[in-house]
């Protein structure tokens, strides 16, 4: 065993000092104060979301906001959407804060807009709704909580079906306009050994994404009831939507349903699957990936026989922190964020569409869905995901989620059951 | 074994102070000087023990006892500790971790101590080693990440099966309960199986070669060695091993969370998973405490037993 000769470099007491100093410095630097407690520099707002892939497109449309609000954007993403909550929940409480925080509309914006940790932008709203780039009343009231809005919308997404030009064109079918034509385009693919429609959420929020659109494309109002706690699920709008549902997975319409959507843009090109229902936001994800614009199409899907037009929408949310270091100039930038420079700037990047539905981006599939909405005036409900409590939503999303591992009509009626049962206790909560 | 050691010179220490108590008694002022190197020598650990286990575990006891969304909190007393014997989701979550605490007792540790015995001494033995421990040396996210591209409906397995004609055998390995928690248990006996082969073969090289060739000589081979002589010998080992893997099985996180997230629904949480799902996701900072509050009995109560029953002073050895 050869040992070190300490003697002949350094002392014994000189490495156990330098030690020392080394956990003391580390512990002191563990206590030091983070850059949020301190104001971003002079003409710097810092905005907190949990997208880092967005960074670029924050400062795109920072250089736009900065001529009109004197005030650029220095973003910092948190990838994980969960410690982003935390992060975000915790920190918005203390002077250690973004000013600008991206965060979900609807009852979750509600859920911490009355715990005070937001500023109220109503004048933002205001401006927007005179100066004619944003009058959606609909919308507006999915970033109210006790008659104030506590953030703008960052972009407003669509959920369209996505699908392969090449592969419709190969298939024979074109973009359907009824119900019966949709399960055309089901039965032909499916005959074909080509999946459908690929539709995860075996284990993710996604499992939200079939059920809100049938439930809403049957009965739009009675969506809009359901979401507001004033139905039951166990209703017939509700039940029915589950018949259609595993109906569909009879037919063989869908994927396994632990198919992720980042492999779509895969089984587009390699002819496996034919379409995908989705929101308009993951579009600048597709076209990444390698799929061309020109290959790309989407459609909003017909109503099932009995049901009416409508589309799922979602938005997310800029928010000002209470909080905030430079809270007037959080303010201000919140005024012009609807502005259609900076807007055009921001939907280029996300390649997604804006509250202002001048605001279009150059993306075909988009433009599509967008050129329907307009013409046939279709009525919009927002995201489930966002639509209710989060809670109820979160434990409803995982039975949804069971239900399509075995999507039978007995377990859609249990489904349907538990998802009432938990509905009853979180509305009680959420209104306690 | 360093534990039993100390543990025997304390005792051996403490009786031989106890009988020459009476005719030498130590001077007040040397006792005080020992006792405070003594303390000196412990504070660090009793101060890191005391900041980083036992602070953060009453203030977590102590949160468990509120209504808490991370913004605002109302003190409800022991309500959280009552929905947790109601919710059939944490009924499910106790039986996946009894599932996991005997799957990864009896897959790794056997396979460890039989992998072990069979290539201790042949001749390509260490080849054999080096390709049991290699996937130990894995990260838990890229262990899961192996196993998603395998077990995937999609996935290789499934790929495999059919181009070798046996389709009919395809399954969802991940979608079922409780075929996707004993896959599970299988991804992690193929990580750590590594772990306690090496810790069985530093056992079996502290085994004295007398004790082998003299149970030889009495005629013992075979089985009737492993089962008589090896295994008694591991005895110590065996010890760490499993107390090793009843913890690590009780807080059973990363691998699930990556390959299922506990679902499909709740299906494949463990109480890790319902801590972590109650906290995080739904923000029920109250609830999610109370569930790590009872992980954490479990664990220490788990621990508590085992050793005990396994770890003993060796008092006729003193003697």
């Amino acid at each position: 065993m050869g040992l070190i000769d300490l003697s002949r470099t350094t002392s014994r007491r000189a490495l156990l000092a330098s030690s020392f100093a080394g956990a003391a410095g580390l512990a002191l630097s563990s206590c030091a104060r983070g850059t949020l407690s301190r104001p971003a520099p002079a003409d710097v707002l810092s905005l907190f979301s949990d997208n880092p892939s967005w960074n670029s497109g924050f400062q795109d449309a920072g250089r736009q906001l900065s001529r009109l609000s004197g005030y650029r954007l220095a973003p910092q993403g948190v990838p994980n959407v969960s410690n982003y909550q935390q992060i975000v929940r915790m920190s918005a409480q203390t002077d250690s804060t973004a000013d600008l925080i991206k965060w979900w509309n609807g009852y979750r914006l509600r859920d911490v807009a009355r715990a005070g940790i937001l500023a109220d932008v109503t004048a933002a709203w205001d401006e927007a709704d005179r100066r004619g780039w944003c009058r959606d009343p609909a919308l507006r009231a999915s970033f109210t909580s006790d008659g104030r809005q506590y953030g703008v919308p960052l972009y407003k997404s669509y959920y369209a079906v996505f699908y392969s030009k090449p592969l419709f064109a190969r298939l024979g079918v074109d973009v359907p306009t009824t119900w019966q034509e949709f399960l055309h385009i089901v039965d032909t693919a499916h005959a074909r050994h080509i999946t459908p429609i690929a539709a995860g959420g075996a284990t993710s929020w996604e499992s939200s994404i079939w059920f809100q659109q049938l439930v809403n494309g049957l009965d739009h109002d009675f969506y809009l009831d359901l979401t507001a706690g004033k139905r039951s699920y166990t209703d017939v709008p509700c039940r029915q939507a589950m018949e259609v549902w595993s109906d569909l997975y009879r037919r063989g319409a869908f994927s396994s349903p632990d198919v992720s959507v980042s492999d779509l843009p895969g089984r587009f090109t390699q002819g496996r699957t034919a379409m995908c229902l989705y929101g308009t936001w993951n579009t600048g994800a597709l076209l990444d990936a390698g799929l061309k614009n020109a290959d790309l199409g989407a459609f909003l899907l017909p109503p099932p026989p009995g049901g009416n037009r409508s589309v799922v929408v979602e938005s997310g949310v800029l928010a000002v922190s209470a909080n905030a270091h430079k809270r007037q100039a959080a303010e201000a930038t919140a005024r012009a964020w609807l502005d259609p420079s900076v807007q055009r700037a921001w939907t280029g990047f996300l390649r997604d569409t804006s509250a202002d539905p001048s605001v279009v981006p150059d993306v075909g599939a988009v433009r599509e869905v967008v050129a329907q909405v307009q013409k046939e005036h279709v009525p919009q409900a927002v995201r489930y995901w966002e639509a209710s409590p989060p809670v109820l939503i979160e434990g409803n999303v995982q039975d949804l989620s069971a239900f399509m591992i075995d999507p039978t009509p007995s377990q859609a009626a249990k489904t349907v059951a538990s998802m009432q049962r938990r509905a009853e206790k979180e509305w009680k909560a959420w209104k306690s | 074994m360093e534990v039993l050691t100390t543990g025997t010179k304390a005792v051996v220490t403490r009786t031989a102070n106890r009988r020459s108590e009476g005719p030498v008694r130590a001077p007040r002022q040397g006792g005080v000087r020992r006792a405070v190197w003594v303390g000196a020598f412990l504070a660090p650990a009793v101060a890191l023990v005391a900041a980083l286990l036992v602070v953060p575990f009453a203030v977590t006891a102590y949160r468990s006892l509120f209504d808490d969304n991370g913004i605002t909190a109302r003190f409800v007393g022991l309500a959280n500790y009552r929905s947790l014997l109601t919710d059939p989701d944490f009924g499910r979550s106790l039986l996946n971790t009894v599932m996991w605490v005997v799957g990864t007792l009896v897959l790794p540790v056997l396979l460890g101590l039989l992998l072990a015995v069979l290539t201790h001494s042949v001749r390509w033995g260490a080849v054999a080693r080096t390709a049991v421990v290699i996937p130990y040396a894995l990260s838990g996210s890229a262990t899961a990440l192996l196993w998603t591209y395998l077990l995937k409906s999609d996935g290789a397995v499934n790929q495999t099966l059919s181009a070798v004609g046996l389709g009919g055998w395809q399954q969802d390995w991940l979608l079922h309960w409780p075929l996707n928690t004993v896959v599970m248990i299988v991804a992690t006996t193929w990580q750590s199986t590594g772990a306690a082969l090496l810790l069985f073969l530093i056992g079996l090289q502290t085994i004295p070669a007398e004790t082998i060739e003299a149970a030889r000589i009495d005629g013992a081979q075979g089985l009737q060695m492993f089962l008589k002589v090896i295994v008694p010998q591991l005895r110590p080992m065996t010890v760490v091993v499993v107390g090793m893997s009843i913890v690590n099985s009780l807080k059973t996180f990363d691998i699930v969370w990556l390959l299922t997230q506990g679902g499909p629904g709740t299906a494949s949480e463990t109480l890790a998973l319902t801590m972590y799902r109650q906290t995080f996701t739904l923000n029920r900072y109250g609830y999610g405490a109370a569930v790590s509050v009872v992980l954490t009995a479990v664990v220490v109560a788990a621990s508590w037993l085992y050793l005990r029953r396994q770890v003993q002073p060796q008092r006729g050895g003193a003697a």
